[in-house]
């Protein structure tokens, strides 16, 4: 069972390698904001795999941490980056 | 060598390049996303050092609230930045890169010549966890054996909302921070700020508690109140409370007052400043961390709302 978990960790950041990738090469900030969403989701799946097999159960608070502050980090980016967003006329103003 | 230490060099050798690169890209904004998924992997290869408590406050910091802040002054710079297009001339590059590349160089050879076996305290902590009655080591040395650090570094954290204050002008002073965010009271912000806090807030009162046995602790907790806190404000379910309110002021100094008066405590009823007695010593630590809780979710979201703008 570890050694099937560990190849899953294994899966899991290959595939937040590749969401790296996209961070590197954009083009929009949107999408390097996306992409950094990916890696925080890889990220908390690798806690929860990583926690099971190393036998480390507060990783699972990590990811809850995770969990919550990712979710946090993109509203606060598409809050903050509305300005921008306008400017580019895209997007609507929701702030006075 | 292992499959797993075959993904630790691959983590690391990701986590250096992703560094390099968030250094070396121009644009602010692509450098602050590439900081923030910086700090998201670094707490992976903290869980994998075993270093649970720093990867918790990685993830709250590096990758929560730190970017937040990031993002707000990135935001800002954008204005600024297609006005001021100039280069600094060679020759200040030139020096700042040989100081860039000694103060490098001197961080190396400093971890290079440390000695094999480290001198550290820790078998000590290991030995005396009974003292205190918990059972995580890291809140024995923040709460107890370093009391006094934890406490200075409380004190420096209201420095730093002052200084965020003091950037108000005249006007505004006594005034509300930030905007004031208004969004669709039907839309999907607005629902997600309904759906996250009653978990967010059970979370961060989770994690206060579970400091005292395992990885966790105030200010990890602090950080998830505060950013549920101001998820509420950014969805315009509540505002920013004006920098005059009294409660917001008492709540702001509780953390480290009730510690300085524990501390005191101490000099006159115990042995010295910060000594705690031992019948007491768990209540008397969580009493100052339920304070330094809410001392740490004011204290964050302030920063993050920034100087006063607006009158009450």
């Amino acid at each position: 069972m570890t050694e099937f978990l560990t190849a899953a960790v294994g899966l899991i950041l290959a595939l937040l390698a590749l969401g790296l990738v996209s961070i590197l090469r954009g083009p929009g900030d949107t999408d390097r904001m996306m992409a950094a969403q990916l890696i925080g989701t890889a990220g908390i799946a690798v806690l929860l795999l990583l926690g099971t097999v190393t036998g480390v159960p507060a990783a699972v608070d990590v990811a809850l941490i995770l969990a919550l502050l990712a979710t946090f980090a993109s509203i606060a980016f598409v809050k903050k980056g509305l300005s921008r967003l306008e400017s580019d006329g895209v997007g609507s103003a929701e702030d006075k | 060598m292992s499959i797993a230490t075959v993904f630790e060099v691959a983590l690391a050798a990701v986590v250096l390049g992703l560094a390099i690169w968030t250094i070396a890209v121009p644009e602010t904004y692509s450098a602050t996303v590439g900081f923030v998924a910086y700090g998201l992997l670094v707490a992976l290869i903290w869980v994998r050092l075993d270093a649970v408590d720093v990867a918790l406050t990685e993830a709250a910091i590096g990758g929560g609230l730190g970017g937040v802040v990031l993002l707000g002054a990135a935001a800002r710079l954008r204005d600024a930045e297609a006005t001021a297009a100039e280069r600094p001339d060679r020759f200040t590059r030139l020096i700042a890169a040989i100081l860039s590349a000694s103060i490098a160089a001197a961080l190396g050879l400093a971890i290079l010549i440390l000695p094999d076996h480290a001198p550290t305290l820790a078998p000590v902590v290991a030995a005396n966890a009974g003292a205190t009655g918990m059972a995580n080591p890291v809140t024995n040395v923040l709460m107890a054996f370093r009391g006094m650090d934890t406490m200075l570094e409380k004190v420096v954290l209201l420095l730093t909302v002052v200084g965020v204050w003091s950037l108000a002008s005249d006007r505004a002073w006594g005034g509300r921070p930030g905007p004031h965010h208004e969004a669709d009271p039907h839309g999907v912000l607005a629902f997600l700020a309904r759906l996250l806090p009653p978990a967010g807030i059970v979370v961060g009162i989770y994690m206060l508690w579970t400091g005292a046995d395992h990885p966790g602790g105030a200010f990890q907790g602090g950080a998830v109140l505060a950013s549920m806190w101001l998820l509420a404000i950014m969805a315009g379910l509540a505002d920013t409370p004006p920098v005059s309110s009294r409660w917001l002021r008492f709540i702001l100094v509780a953390g480290p007052g009730l510690f300085l008066v524990v501390g005191l405590g101490g000099l006159c009823f115990g042995a010295a400043f910060l000594a705690y007695p031992v019948a007491f010593a768990k209540p008397l630590i969580l009493g100052i961390e339920v304070a330094m809780v809410l001392t740490i979710a004011a204290t964050l979201a302030l920063l993050l709302a920034g100087a006063p703008e607006r009158n009450a």
